[in-house]
Parts: structure tokens; C-alpha cells; sequence
């Protein structure tokens, strides 16, 4: 399988299955679709282990299909000339040859093999608030309370959280722990004692705690922020961009904006940390799908890491992004793919969290395919201490699996999530961005449809063309 | 070869022979966490 693109004058051809980039000139680009046809029609696929192409000479393979092509695509001939013709199909078999064109896709048997293996706890989310001082339009959360009661995480159950962690995790030493809400820093002492427990039974257990927080950033102090950098591993600011939106959709409880005083705060958490390990996040809805003036912004005033994305919502949210709103955001992916390569040309860089991509490094194949962790590897904390598969389904009491103090009550609904993978979801068989995106969002997909292995569309569309500017990004940054 | 320039990238098969340890770390598509997406996720075997 083949995934070929253009994108801001480059020509892409993504192999698939071997996950091989190639930029090619416009002739190749014009001739993978129709070369990988003609092998499909002889050998029942392009792939170069199809079993009637072992031993087939390419010199001869080469000749037969620019003489079939030839006749079938008359007009690649009058455009190219059978030269070039020829000299580009060497090429393209060249590829092949090497297993970095048209392989196939060999990993099912092997995903359903590393599904089996016994699943160890690696991180948790803790809604350590289930309160907030903001009235976001949009969020999730029911403005922190997740359709439940007010709550704020006790210490005992914040400690027995670790506890579970710790116990559940097998031989992993490294355990992630969000502290998310509602809004955390209406939490902070608890916050502070948790994190000290972590740090005072880490070493006995072989275990090191990386802490993340997740703030509005309004209750950000010096206290905290020295705490914060001393502890933290990570921490994401929460701002959507210009003032007017930002402003619009992130009030205080009253109706002021939060613009004004979050932004200095955030700049001073940005320097402190050396311009590392935070992200600044905003969320983009129907109301500003010119996101990326949003991002432009927030790039203007100092930020090096940066996260816009789609809100996901109620199609009748009124805020909801719509399907008519995909190829104007589309372009807005575009246009903010040239902006970030320009401002890297010009020493003033930043990372767009979706436009990271590690082609070279990266996962293997099986964490590729096997699904994000939630519901098994990753689990979400009520502030009673109830366990959920992430934070997304906190509030739906369907998904239950346990307590901090119990365990896991319910393994059927980690069996559940475990087997959910790329295979599950039938419509990732047929789409190119699958080894990126691990089959996409559980909670999305239940959401929208009731059903942990299917897709989110609006989502899915929105993540091929971040893909396809990633990859875009890669090539020309490697000119 | 003339008409196609190759970028460096990880071989998804070959990442099968040592792969699938299971050390990384979860993932997930928004930055409302700490996670990465995964196709920029660091691989704890490289990392060791």
C-alpha cells in the first residue's frame, strides 16, 4: 500500500507498510499508481515477496510494463517520453526491490501475538479537582465536574494511587502520573504531598515517578511555579491563542477574560524551563477555524512549544466542528506547515505538538498498531479514587473497572480495551495514517458511535493532513 | 537513482525483530496530557 501526495511543491510516496518516505520528481509520482496496478494484475500484489515474483528479472519486469503502461496510459508517453518512461520504472523497481515500495502489510498475526502479553499499569491520570475556577465553553469536563459531584482528591487517596501504580507495574521503573482535573491548582496542598510521597517511596520500589501538570495557569504563583519546576516533568498551559478567542470561550466563572493575566505567567513558566518540557495548548472550535493565527500568536509571543487542536464536540454543539469545516482546516494545516518551516529558516523555530514526527527513531511496529494504553496500561483517577480507561470516560459509570483501593474489579473492560487495536477498527485497513495514529481515539470513537473499534471521521480526516504536513515538513527540512 | 530521493526512516519490519518490549511509554493524540502521538514517541530501547 501506497500513500503519494503533493504538498507545497513536494511530490510524496509514503510506503505504508514499511513506513519507507520517498520525494520523487513528477514522472515517478505520476507512475507509482498505475506500476502498482500492473504488478497487482501479474502477481496478486506489488509486494516484492508476492509469491509469483521471486525470481522474476527486473530488467525484463521493467521492459513488459513500460510496453503495457504504454498502452494503456498513452498520454504518460506523450508527456515523459519512453525514455524517461522506462528509466523511472527501473527506478520504481529499484525501490521494490529493496522493500521500501509497495510491501505489504505482515504485522496482523504478530499485533494479535503481542496483544497476549501480560499488560503491566505505566500511568495515571489523577483528577485531582473535579472543581474549576474557569467556565469553559467547551469543556468536556462539564466545567470539572464530569457530570458528577463537586470533589476534590483527598491525600489518602492520592497516596493509594501510587500504591496501585507501584503495584500494578511490573518490572517498568519509569510511571507516568498526570495530576489534571477540573482545574489541579485548586488542589495544590494535596498535590505538593502526593508528589512527596512519590518521590519518598520511589527508591525502595526501583520505581521513578515523572509528574505532569495540567493548570489554566490563573492560580499560578512563584511557589508553585518553583515546586512545579523542581517536580514536574512536564506541564501543559492551557490557552487558545489570540485574546478575542481565548477570551471567548475561557472565562472566569464571572465573564472576565483570562487572556490578560494568564499570558505573563505562561512566558515566565516558558523561560523558567529553558523553553522545554511544557507545551502551551489551546483548543480551535467552529468559531475559530482560522486556527492558524491562533498559532501564529501564541509563536509571536515566545513560545516554542505549541499544541492548537480540534475541539471534539456534539455535532450539535454550536461550537462543533462540522464536516463543511474540514477543507478550510485543512488549509489552515497548510498554511501553518509553510509558516513553521519559514520560521525555522529564519532561527525562530517552534514545535507544533501534531507536526511531530520521528520517522527515523520512533516506536516499533507493535506499539504502532497496538493502541494508545488506555483502559490498560493507562487508567484515569477519580478524585474518590474510582479507576476509568482515561480521563475521557470519567463520568460514564458503564466503565467503572475498579478502585485505588481494590483494584481492578472489572477486568472484562481492560480485556476489552486490550484487544482494541489497528485490526479491530475496520476503517484503519484501508487508510495510509494507521502506523501514526495507532488506530486513533478510544473515547472519540465511543463517543461518536458507541463503540471503542471505530473511528471518529472529522478526526481521522483532521489527522491524515497533519500527517501528510509532518511528513511534508521532514523533506523539505531535509533539503 | 534520478527521479527518487529516500529520507532516513525506521524500518517498521526490521522493528519487529527487536520490538514489541512494551517499555514505552502510553500515548495519546492530544497534548492535554503528557503522552506523545506516536509517531514521535521515543522508543525506550534507543534511549537505554
Amino acid at each position: 500500500m501506497i500513500h503519494a501526495y503533493r504538498n507545497n511543491g513536494y511530490n510524496i510516496v509514503l510506503d505504508v507498510n514499511s513506513g519507507s518516505v520517498h520525494v520523487v520528481d513528477d514522472i515517478v509520482f505520476d507512475l507509482t499508481g498505475p506500476v502498482e496496478e500492473a504488478l497487482t494484475a501479474r502477481f496478486g500484489s506489488g509486494d516484492i515477496t508476492a509469491p509469483d515474483a521471486e525470481g522474476y528479472d527486473d530488467s525484463v519486469l521493467c521492459t513488459e510494463l513500460v510496453s503495457e503502461l504504454s498502452g494503456k496510459n498513452p498520454e504518460l508517453v506523450s508527456k515523459y517520453g519512453s525514455d524517461d518512461l522506462k528509466d523511472a520504472i527501473s527506478d520504481i523497481l529499484e525501490l521494490r526491490r529493496s522493500e521500501v515500495l509497495y510491501t505489504d502489510d505482515v504485522y496482523e498475526n504478530y499485533v494479535e501475538e503481542f496483544k497476549e502479553r501480560d499488560t503491566v499499569v505505566k500511568a495515571l491520570c489523577l483528577n485531582i479537582a473535579h472543581d474549576c475556577n474557569l467556565r469553559c465553553k467547551y469543556c468536556f469536563a462539564d466545567e470539572g465536574e464530569y457530570h458528577g459531584r463537586r470533589a476534590l482528591m483527598t491525600e489518602e487517596v492520592g497516596k493509594a494511587a501510587l500504591d496501585f501504580l507501584i503495584k500494578n507495574s511490573g518490572g517498568r521503573r519509569n510511571l507516568e502520573v498526570d495530576f489534571f482535573g477540573g482545574e489541579p491548582l485548586l488542589n495544590w496542598d494535596v498535590v505538593k504531598k502526593i508528589v512527596e510521597y512519590g518521590r519518598s517511596i520511589e527508591k525502595e520500589h526501583d520505581k521513578n515517578f515523572r509528574f505532569t501538570l495540567t493548570t489554566n495557569g490563573t492560580l499560578l504563583n512563584d511557589e508553585i511555579l518553583e515546586f512545579a519546576n523542581k517536580e514536574m516533568g512536564n506541564i501543559v498551559l492551557s490557552i487558545d491563542g489570540r485574546k478575542e478567542v481565548n477570551d471567548k470561550m475561557r472565562p472566569m466563572r464571572g465573564g472576565q477574560g483570562t487572556y490578560d493575566q494568564i499570558v505573563p505567567k505562561f512566558q515566565k513558566v516558558a523561560e523558567s524551563r529553558h523553553q522545554l518540557r511544557y507545551f502551551v495548548r489551546g483548543t480551535f472550535t467552529h468559531n475559530n477555524l482560522d486556527f492558524c493565527e491562533d498559532v501564529k500568536h501564541l509563536a509571536d509571543l515566545g513560545f516554542k512549544q505549541i499544541s492548537v487542536e480540534p475541539v471534539v464536540a456534539k455535532p450539535e454543539d454550536w461550537y462543533a466542528i462540522k464536516d463543511e469545516d474540514i477543507p478550510y482546516l485543512c488549509e489552515q494545516y497548510d498554511e501553518l506547515a509553510k509558516f513553521y518551516l519559514q520560521r525555522h529558516k529564519e532561527g525562530k523555530g517552534f514545535n507544533f505538538f501534531h507536526f511531530n514526527i520521528d520517522l527515523e527513531g520512533g516506536p516499533c511496529v507493535a506499539k504502532r498498531l497496538s493502541g494508545c494504553g488506555s483502559g490498560c496500561e493507562y487508567l484515569g483517577v477519580t478524585p474518590w479514587g474510582d479507576l476509568y480507561p482515561c480521563h475521557q470516560f470519567v463520568g460514564n459509570e458503564d466503565f467503572i473497572m475498579g478502585n485505588v483501593f481494590d483494584g481492578i474489579t472489572r477486568p472484562d473492560i481492560r480485556k476489552m480495551f486490550k484487544e482494541s487495536n489497528v485490526y479491530s477498527r475496520p476503517e484503519c485497513q484501508k487508510c495510509f495514517a494507521r502506523y501514526y495514529c495507532s488506530g486513533g481515539c478510544a473515547a472519540n470513537a465511543y463517543n461518536f458511535n458507541g463503540d471503542i473499534n471505530t473511528t471518529y471521521q472529522t478526526g481521522c480526516e483532521l489527522q491524515r493532513k497533519r500527517i501528510e504536513c509532518a511528513i511534508m515538513i521532514k523533506a523539505a527540512l531535509a533539503e | 537513482m534520478k527521479h527518487v530521493k529516500t529520507l532516513a526512516t525506521r524500518n517498521l519490519k526490521e522493528s519487529m525483530k527487536k520490538g514489541g518490549c512494551g517499555e514505552c511509554q502510553t500515548s495519546c493524540q492530544s497534548a492535554c496530557k503528557t503522552s506523545c502521538t506516536v509517531g514521535n514517541q521515543s522508543c525506550e530501547q534507543a534511549t537505554k
